[in-house]
């Protein structure tokens, strides 16, 4: 049961904004923060799926940025150099034509995340953080 | 009774406040000084920005914070993340450098002592002296809960502290190794996930009592109910001597003063606070008691602040 508390602070409640390019709409994002109490880096993280209204989200449709910098999904197991600060949050880009419509969404996140020590056996610990809200898109 | 011992905080304790945002790191300085701390602890992967590589910028700012609200950096907690890489552990070399990386910035910032983890080896431990030396750094192994002082590479470390690392190498005992029983958190939790209460009640008197965890199992409980109580059997069945500080207590540079849930400003239930500050001060302890709430890994809604007023209280009653 430890670590788990930290689960809360995954999925920030702030509205899910559409992305619009020169009155086209390209897709949508919302954001996350690291659910834990310290940060880590982004090769920490070892799986990162979504699912927004019970559809899951295809890796290749997401854009993950931090630190003034984007990234694919792929990338984020050779990100070792690249720290999440605890109260830094990334913001998730989806990529989806017309982007979503206003109104509540649900949106899970399920993140698979390595803590960088041993514990005190010689094992690493992996953490499931899977998390389902609520979340307001208006446009 | 020796009154030599000082009662400083962790900053950690205030994680649930700095991670909700509720306080930035100033105001986690400021609640620290209010509530009568002299010298601070920081986790630095919690609350430096930039960790691992701070700017001069951040650690003049940071100074600046210490000496407006007059408070003294005692310890720059650091990890062994090892396990960074995706394809590979660090190797012997670059936990050393890491390390270094620590004791450079922790001394940048103001501290004279940098603790680490268990895992950084007695080899690598021992080739920190050095380094050490060279920029008046200590540097410490906190000793956490499932350790103790007889696991095996504990001794080891021991043998390297009261050595060629005396006085430079030593340990943080976390009083998390004297905890004989779960605290109110753990078990709100373990209601909260499906836990029986009543069966909670029995199954906790059962375990002070003794009862071998094969006889409990043989009672009627759901699989949520058999995991929480064998977890709680490893957990809390095995605290560590007392007396055996006694053996120890010279390589203790700094304490960590762990608590997870005081309803007052009397007793903790689950680590016997009166027998270890008397058997510390008794022995000459002179140094730090980091107060260390670590309830906010289980409920994020109580109020630290609340929680290291009854810890200091009770710290005061023991020690006068």
């Amino acid at each position: 049961m430890d670590f788990q508390a930290y689960n809360k602070i995954l999925i920030c409640r702030e509205n899910i904004q559409n992305v619009e390019i020169d009155g086209n709409v390209i897709g949508y994002e919302f954001k996350i923060k690291y659910p834990s109490y310290r940060g880590a880096f982004l090769s920490c993280i070892e799986k990162l799926e979504f699912e927004v209204d019970g559809e899951k989200i295809a890796r290749e449709d997401v854009y993950f940025f931090l630190n003034g910098k984007q990234f694919l999904i792929d990338e984020l197991p050779e990100l070792f150099k690249e720290y999440w600060f605890i109260k830094d949050k990334a913001t998730i880009r989806i990529v989806k034509e017309g982007g979503i419509a206003n109104g509540d969404h649900s949106v899970n996140v399920f993140m698979v995340h390595r803590v960088p020590y041993t514990g005190y056996f010689g094992q690493y610990l992996v953490l499931d953080s899977n998390v389902t809200t609520t979340l307001t898109a208006s446009n | 009774m020796n009154n030599n011992i000082k009662l400083g905080v962790s900053l950690y304790s205030f994680s649930t406040e700095y991670i909700s945002d509720a306080l930035d790191l100033e105001g986690v300085l400021k609640k620290a000084k209010e509530l009568g701390f002299q010298g601070i602890e920081i986790v630095a992967a919690q609350m430096v920005p930039e960790y691992p590589y701070p700017s001069d910028q951040w650690l003049e700012e940071f100074r600046g914070l210490l000496s407006k609200y007059e408070l003294t950096p005692v310890c720059w907690s650091a990890y062994i993340d090892m396990g960074i890489r995706s394809d590979r552990d660090l190797t012997e070399q670059e936990i050393i450098q890491y390390t270094l990386n620590d004791l450079i910035y922790a001394k940048k910032a103001g501290f004279k002592m940098v603790r680490t983890q268990h895992a950084i080896s007695p080899k690598i431990f021992k080739a920190m002296i050095p380094y050490c030396k060279k920029l008046g750094m200590q540097l410490t192994i906190e000793m956490h809960h499932p350790h103790h002082p007889e696991v095996e590479v504990w001794k080891e470390f021991f043998k390297i502290m009261k050595g060629e690392g005396k006085g430079i190498l030593g340990f943080v005992p976390d009083f998390s190794i004297f905890q004989k029983s779960p605290h109110q958190l753990y078990i709100n939790q373990a209601i909260s996930s499906g836990f029986r209460e009543d069966k909670m009640v029995e199954i906790i008197k059962k375990h002070e009592a003794k009862v071998p965890l094969e006889f409990v199992l043989q009672e009627e409980l759901s699989d949520i109910e058999k995991e929480i109580t064998e977890e709680m059997y490893h957990k809390f069945s095995a605290p560590a001597k007392i007396e055996q500080l006694k053996e120890i207590i010279d390589c203790a540079f700094y304490i960590h003063g762990k608590f997870y849930y005081l309803k007052d400003g009397e007793h903790d239930p689950c680590i016997p606070y009166e027998e270890i500050l008397k058997t510390i001060s008794e022995l000459g302890y002179d140094g730090y008691i980091a107060s260390e709430y670590e309830g906010h890994h289980f409920d994020e809604t109580i109020d630290s602040a609340l929680q290291l007023e009854r810890y200091v209280a009770l710290n005061k009653k023991i020690l006068g």
